[in-house]
């Protein structure tokens, strides 16, 4: 479904990536973990379409859509929960929501509404307040039920559970694996290593802007080097 | 004493229904592209030349003649947005500062060439006085809180209930996640330049109605709408209609109960005094982003 | 390329004879005026005004002083009412083209600038309609000035509306033009001196057209009579929102602006029966024979009717002609001495009233009459003289220097 390859990103003449290559196939829970600073947000950025990659390219569902405009991106059928949540502050709950199924504003989108509610009950309780006012796992509930509301292709996790209370990651986790049930592509970005693999089928492991490992979950999570760096072994 | 404090109040809100047609337009504009959009005075003078002239040559009424100003200050606004402020929306921002104050003199100048140094007003026809209990009410008047009322709400309307306005909200309050709903900024671009300029020249029709279009004009009213958006605070909608009025009000009562001479000082010691008390404007929470 | 140099030497030559032979000597004024711009509306009619005159006197033999006989012509600037333009504009004139006469001068701000830098010139300057007190206030021997400054007209204003039975006066009035502020404050003090009261005074900027807030004041404290005055535009706007707020006790005003100019921003609903207090300018109801003659030789040659201000300027060139044949020569210092004690001249316009039987006083200025117009019928009707008191205004203005 999205085929990254030889991905190459610069910040005004220095290189954060470095000829990454990665594949995310239908239905698939991908996860891509590493250290801060090894180049997975500017990697998620530009299948976005937020930033343009130096050279490489990427292609979804068979389209070549590398340097696309980020809201091209969007409407073809990718999005994204990102890193910090992003609200839009000033607008309620629900409208956030509905922004979220931007791109399918000319359907009836009541549905998915209850949908989301459903997986996340307490933001029906909270529907009509502020959405900058909520705390930080509200605010994640409502980043990741507008991401699901575009009905996406795939859907891209950046950080889910960073600054979240420990009690909400778990229900994170369980929101991911029902997410995942429901069919569902998705890839995972999480320094919260052992509960990427818990949720995601494959891994890559992404270290200063090159994969150093790739390989199942289970492969991962039983790979020396990722139990001393990333699990605590 | 009470029927002048009420005729005051009423005197100030008309004129700060102007005011707060002015600040919307500048308050969208600031709050989607962080321009301040010096012209935007200039382009509701050049609404206010275009409506005489229709209403001169063509012998159409006045709100037909606004109706068709207003669309083409709309083109006009896209036009501006799209040439002029467009290629330098990744550039630093007194790159776009500069763009403003060039656009204010290109537009002034071009107003001149195309309509002459004299002043214009337009003629409506609304020439009756109603007098409820001593309180004046001149029918003009009436009909400019009306419109200014009316236009006010259909943009909130907009704004608040429709996709394009929840897009304009986005566009305002987090760009790079309305980008990722798929919103095109591009677009949201030329539609707040054009509803602002519309917004503008209805504020240009109005004030050459109960005043008159004429050189300088401009720059008077560009300094109210910015005074306008400290008060109420930056971007924000409410604000620019709360503080239009307060500020409308705040000039009437300074000259009935200060003095005449210090009313044009009111704007700024209001402004200052916000500064000084809430930063954030009377409407704004304080952020919390 | 050398053929058309032979063509103009030959056409230079074919042409001196004639020069040479001309029995009678050419006098050149020079005339300073906003022809384009704004003041262009009290500019150009000054300059058409005078070259009229000039035409008038050409035509009946010229100027006689002493032996010769001068036929007097023009060189004319714009000097767009702005005062850097009409410095450079004096000075072109007074070096470049070695005038000794300088007339014009419609605007306060452009006839100041020149004014302060004249004294030290060996010209004379002839000042129109220009009001700012300060021009001939400050006492150069060779600026004189037709047009009375605004204080003197103020004065006699508040004389006749006293005389007219208001009692407590509400004053409305631009704060920032000297014109208007020294008028005012002559009002104020004749008004009170006829033991009025003015209610309070309230003032508006240069740019404002919204006085509501500040008649709504004034109309609470019920004034039985107010007073009105800045330039045309804002005076009519007061007097449209005066209307507006249900205000009908007497209104007095003071800006001197036309029917047209009036009714353009405001309905003669509003207009009617406000009165305008000012110096009598050209009026050919005010003033007799002579005005009606001006009008209809100005419209023959212009195919204009005339400004109420041309006449200033038109008069300023019967005042050279006579001061020219009195002096009985072109000598700066003996025409200056003439022009002091010179007779009104019988073809001005305007109604002079002399002191001590001279027209202009030792500060070179002139007096007219003033005169009360009321707005009526979508027209100004003359109505009365005010009473005017050029001497005891002049005793007065020999004392201040601006």
């Amino acid at each position: 479904m999205l085929t990254v390859t030889n991905l190459r990103i610069a910040y005004g003449g220095a290189e954060v990536v470095h000829g990454v290559s990665l594949e995310v196939g239908e239905g698939e829970c991908v996860a891509l973990i590493g250290p801060n600073g090894a180049g997975k947000s500017s990697l998620l950025k530009a299948v976005c379409g937020l930033i343009k990659p130096t050279a490489g390219n990427i292609v979804f569902e068979g389209a070549d859509i590398t340097g696309m405009a980020g809201h091209e991106v969007a409407r073809r059928g990718i999005a994204m929960c990102p890193e910090g949540r992003q609200m839009f502050p000033e607008m309620t709950v629900m409208e956030n929501l509905r922004l979220g199924a931007y791109r399918r504003r000319k359907e009836d989108i009541s549905a998915e509404i209850e949908e989301v509610m459903t997986l996340f009950p307490r933001l029906r309780e909270r529907a009509s307040q502020m959405a900058g006012t909520l705390s930080g796992g509200e605010q994640e509930m409502v980043a990741i039920s507008r991401a699901l509301m575009a009905k996406p292709q795939l859907c891209i996790f950046d950080e889910p559970s960073l600054g979240i209370a420990p009690k909400v990651v778990d229900e994170i986790e369980d929101t991911l694996v029902k997410i995942k049930a429901l069919g569902v592509t998705v890839l995972l970005v999480e320094q919260a290593v052992s509960m990427a693999l818990r949720v995601a089928d494959r891994a890559y492991v992404l270290e200063a802007g090159e994969v150093v490992a790739a390989g199942t979950s289970a492969e991962m999570s039983s790979d020396p080097r990722v139990q001393r760096a990333y699990l605590g072994a | 004493m009470l029927v002048d404090l009420i005729q005051q109040l009423f005197n100030g809100l008309v004129i700060g229904s102007i005011y707060t047609l002015v600040a919307l337009g500048l308050t969208i504009i600031f709050g989607i592209l962080g321009i301040a959009h010096f012209a935007h005075g200039s382009v509701a003078m050049f609404g206010g030349y275009l409506t005489f002239f229709f209403i001169q040559q063509f012998g159409i009424g006045l709100f037909p003649a606004m109706a068709v100003a207003m669309a083409v200050g709309a083109l006009l606004g896209v036009v501006l947005e799209r040439v002029a402020y467009h290629p330098v929306r990744n550039a630093p921002p007194i790159n776009a500062f500069i763009i403003a104050l060039g656009l204010t003199l290109i537009i002034e100048k071009a107003n001149l060439l195309v309509f002459g140094v004299d002043q214009v007003i337009i003629p409506t026809g609304f020439d009756r006085v109603f007098n409820i209990g001593g309180v004046t009410l001149p029918e003009l008047r009436v009909y400019i809180l009306g419109i200014a009322a009316f236009l006010v709400v259909a943009m909130t309307i907009l704004i608040n209930r429709t996709w394009m306005g929840m897009a304009v909200r986005a566009v305002a309050q987090n760009r790079p996640a309305a980008i990722l709903m798929g919103i095109n900024v591009n677009t949201v671009s030329m539609f707040v330049f054009g509803l602002s300029s519309a917004l503008g020249v209805a504020a240009g029709v109005l004030v050459g109605a109960l005043f008159a279009v004429a050189p300088g004009v401009s720059g008077g009213l560009v300094v109210k709408g910015f005074a306008v958006l400290i008060l109420g605070g930056l971007g924000s909608i409410p604000g620019a209609i709360i503080g239009g009025l307060v500020l409308g009000v705040s000039e009437a009562f300074a000259s009935a109960f200060v003095s005449s001479a210090y009313k044009d000082v009111i704007a700024f010691l209001l402004m200052i005094g916000v500064l000084l008390i809430k930063p954030e404007g009377l409407m704004r929470r304080r952020s919390n982003r | 390329m050398n053929r058309l140099c032979m063509l103009a030497v030959t056409t230079a030559l074919a042409l001196l004879p004639q020069m040479a032979t001309a029995a009678e000597k050419t006098l050149t004024v020079g005339v300073s005026d906003a022809l384009s711009g704004g003041g262009a509306v009290y500019g150009e009619p000054q300059r058409r005004a005078i070259n009229l005159a000039i035409e008038q006197i050409n035509a009946g033999g010229g100027v006689h002083v002493g032996e010769d006989t001068y036929k007097l012509k023009t060189i004319e600037y714009d000097d767009k009412a702005d005062p850097t333009e009409a410095t450079n504009v004096a000075r072109k004139l007074i070096d470049r083209d070695g005038v000794k006469f300088l007339m014009g001068y419609c605007c306060s701000a452009s006839t100041g600038a020149v004014a302060s830098i004249i004294g030290r010139e060996d010209v004379i300057m002839l000042v129109g309609t220009a009001g700012a007190r300060a021009i001939t206030a400050a006492g150069n021997d060779n600026v004189f000035r037709t047009r009375p400054p605004g204080d003197y007209s103020g004065a006699a204003a508040g004389r006749f509306i006293a005389s007219k039975g208001v009692k407590r006066l509400g004053v409305l009035a631009t704060r920032d033009v000297a014109l208007f502020t020294q008028y005012r404050d002559a009002l104020i003090e004749a008004f009170e001196a006829e033991g009025g009261e003015v209610v309070a005074l309230e003032t508006f900027g240069g740019q404002d057209r919204d006085m509501s807030a500040q008649l709504t004041k004034l109309r609470g404290l019920e004034p039985d009579g107010y007073f009105i005055s800045g330039y045309v535009e804002q005076v009519a706007f007061a007097y449209r929102q005066a209307y507006e707020l249900g205000i009908t006790a007497p209104r007095y005003g003071f800006s001197g602006g036309s029917a047209e100019q009036f009714l353009s921003v405001a309905s003669s609903e509003a207009l009617e029966g406000v009165w305008d207090l000012i110096a009598i300018e050209f009026n050919a109801d005010a003033l007799g024979d002579t005005a009606k003659a001006y009008a209809k030789a100005y419209e023959e040659r212009w195919d204009a009717y005339p400004t109420p201000n041309s006449a200033f300027a038109y008069d300023q060139v019967y005042v050279l002609r006579d001061a020219l044949e009195a002096a009985g020569t072109v000598e700066l210092d003996d025409v200056k001495k003439a022009l002091r004690n010179l007779a009104v001249p019988e073809e001005t316009v305007l109604e002079y009233l002399p002191v001590d039987g001279k027209m202009f006083d030792p500060k070179g200025q002139a007096y007219i009459s003033n005169g009360a117009f009321q707005f009526h019928n979508d027209k100004w009707d003359f109505v009365t003289k005010l009473p005017s008191d050029s001497a005891a205004y002049s005793a007065y203005f020999q004392t201040i220097t601006k």
